[in-house]
């Protein structure tokens, strides 16, 4: 089975669902959800071919790299593919605002993200990017108001640019190489590129690539575009598409960019990002905005995570963009009967009982309260951390500590006030969406053994320059 | 001869760079929508012209197969992909100048500073308040 199938079949039924709601609405409505079981069983099935034989190669077209476009399904990119399905069936939009195009665009951001999680090519992975970040605008777009269409645009205008120098970066490693696939350029690089150059394509690279991972300083448009796009989009974004950005960076870590300064200049952007985001949802009083800062705090952990790229490492970042992608799209759906300013939520409970108990668990594991798997993600990348040694690594882990107290310091007020004081406005709020996520969630708590083997599995089947992919004739220039 | 395809190198990098600051800075000064959107084209410009002189090689033809020998190439790949970095910047300028429509008919501007004080005065994002309170 071909792994370009996880791109091909989301974006052909993209393409057929317009017109299939034109013909019969009912057929449409059905459709779209079933496309993605089919994707998800697609998925399981290259799992199993992934996990048996090791990572699955093609190069479509059927030529040879540099001439045809690498594919690669290893166990890293289908994981996420696999939770890009599931989520997007989760939050599948069903009622609002012309459901159709929302579910054509959700179907479009699947495939596209999907591609981009198993790409192996750097232009190949540009032009998903660039794909998935056309998904994402139509998406957030999806109720017109002119309050989504700036917040739209900003995200653009950043986008796009980041894109454009992302372009660049891929420019000087063409013209210092000569090559795009990944795993032809993992052994060329080292001899090609001077430790400058291949400095500044990663710096380019980073630009463009850190404008959907949410790093700063390229996360302005945040908190403005899931203050103003539904909190279905907004779980979406912040749930799966910014971790797919920070996966690509993982890969271009893991395969040019090893035994770079690279990691150095991700685990300095990484902190400044953590820091950032929770500062400022600490200071947050819209309840949107406070989820959106949040979640750039928790993809800088991620990120952080990364930037050991050893596989506890890995598995320490695959861990924590899990957890978050449970919680923070449950959170998002949750709210989104609550009045979105702060002080409002006082006596919440009284109403929305179920609601506001939801709630706390969520911010509990947020924060990394044991038995909650937040507290498990946290102590496998503080592990991680001090494992590699170092003052810098050091030091990112005091950070994490210091900001698991800020966190505490905003979700846990909050989650107290829900429950104090006579309520200004009876609210009622239904969790609806989020409830197979908290299942997750408290499934995970009891299977946190083999959760954990899993992903340290994955984790150590990422392939390194050493083991790069395609096995490639001795001529080639630049070895060290 | 050369140095004379190597100053030819330099001046494409050159244009290239000129052309992305350009760009920048228009992108980075100026409040009209449609002047920022200008500006962003010309960073795309700026970029794809920096994929072709990446494929530059001094005294070479294009990359066009004729009949009898071939002579020495441009690198046709840089070419091959700017076709594609083209249509999508075509289709994200499209999208956006989509947006800038949907801004201007909701708050009555495409001026930036105009636009976020009228979005703060927005409370439901739907521009109503504006146009209750317009005259």
């Amino acid at each position: 089975m071909s792994p370009a199938l996880l791109l091909a079949v989301p974006v052909l039924g993209a393409f057929v669902l317009p017109s299939l709601h034109r013909a019969s609405p009912f057929a449409s409505r059905v459709a779209g959800p079933l496309i993605l079981v089919v994707q998800v069983a697609l998925v399981a099935a290259l799992w199993q071919q992934a996990v048996v034989h090791g990572p699955l190669v093609i190069e479509l077209g059927g030529l040879p790299a540099p001439m045809g476009i690498a594919w690669q399904a290893d166990q890293l990119g289908l994981l996420w593919c696999g939770a890009l399905a599931l989520l997007a069936l989760v939050l599948w939009p069903r009622e609002g605002h012309d459901p159709n195009r929302a579910a054509t665009l959700t179907l479009l951001l699947v495939g596209a993200g999907s591609g981009l999680a198993l790409s192996a090519d750097l232009f190949n992975l540009f032009v998903l990017y660039e794909l998935t970040a056309l998904a994402s605008f139509g998406l957030v777009v999806s109720q017109g108001t002119g309050a989504q269409a700036a917040a739209t645009l900003r995200f653009l205008l950043l986008g796009a640019t980041g894109s454009a120098l992302a372009l660049l970066g891929i420019a000087l490693i063409y013209a210092a190489t000569g090559t795009l696939n990944l795993a032809q350029l993992a052994q060329v690089t080292p001899g090609a590129m001077s430790d400058p150059l291949v400095l500044t394509a990663f710096a380019l690279l980073l630009a463009g690539l850190g404008v959907k991972a949410e790093l700063f300083p390229l996360n302005t448009w945040v908190p403005e575009v899931y203050g103003a796009a539904s909190p279905r989009v907004a779980g979406l974004l912040a749930g799966a598409v910014s971790k797919l950005a920070l996966l690509v960076v993982l890969r271009l870590l893991t395969t040019i960019f090893a035994d770079t300064g690279a990691a150095m200049v991700l685990l300095g952007v990484a902190a400044v990002t953590v820091l950032a985001g929770e500062l400022a949802a600490y200071r947050a009083q819209d309840l949107r905005r406070m989820l959106a800062y949040s979640s750039i705090g928790q993809l800088g952990l991620m990120a952080l995570a990364f930037s050991v790229s050893n596989p506890t490492g890995i598995a320490a970042g695959l861990a924590l963009g899990l957890h978050h992608l449970l919680v923070k799209p449950a959170l998002f759906v949750m709210i989104a009967d609550w009045p979105r300013r702060r002080p409002q939520t006082r006596g919440l409970a009284a109403g929305a009982p179920w609601s506001a108990a939801a709630f706390v668990l969520l911010a509990l594991s947020l924060v990394g309260v044991p038995p909650l798997p937040g507290f498990w993600a946290k102590l496998v990348l503080l592990q991680a951390l001090l494992g590699t040694g170092g003052g810098p690594y050091a030091a990112a882990a005091a950070l994490v500590l210091v900001i698991t107290v800020v966190e505490a310091g905003y979700l846990i007020p909050l989650a107290r006030q829900l429950y104090s004081g006579e309520p200004a406005v009876r609210v009622r709020a239904r969790i609806g969406r989020g409830v197979p996520l908290i299942l997750a969630l408290l499934l995970a708590v009891v299977l946190i053994g083999p959760v954990a083997q899993r992903l340290d599995q994955v984790a150590s089947s990422v392939p390194g320059p050493a083991t790069a992919l395609p096995r490639l004739s001795a001529s080639e220039p630049g070895q060290p | 001869m050369t140095s004379h395809s190597d100053l030819l190198g330099i001046m494409f990098y050159g244009a290239a760079v000129a052309l992305l600051l350009i760009g920048l800075y228009t992108m980075l000064t100026r409040r009209h929508l449609i002047r920022v959107l200008l500006g962003l084209t010309l960073v795309e410009a700026g970029v794809n012209l920096a994929l072709v002189a990446a494929g530059f090689r001094p005294e070479a033809a294009a990359p066009i197969l004729g009949p009898g020998a071939a002579p020495a190439m441009v690198d046709p790949v840089p070419q091959a992909l700017i076709l594609t970095a083209i249509v999508i910047g075509v289709g994200i300028l499209a999208f956006a100048l989509s947006l800038v429509v949907r801004i201007h008919r909701t708050y009555g501007s495409v001026d930036l500073q105009v636009i976020g004080e009228r979005l703060a005065s927005d409370p439901d994002g739907t521009g109503s308040e504006i146009r209750r309170r317009a005259p």
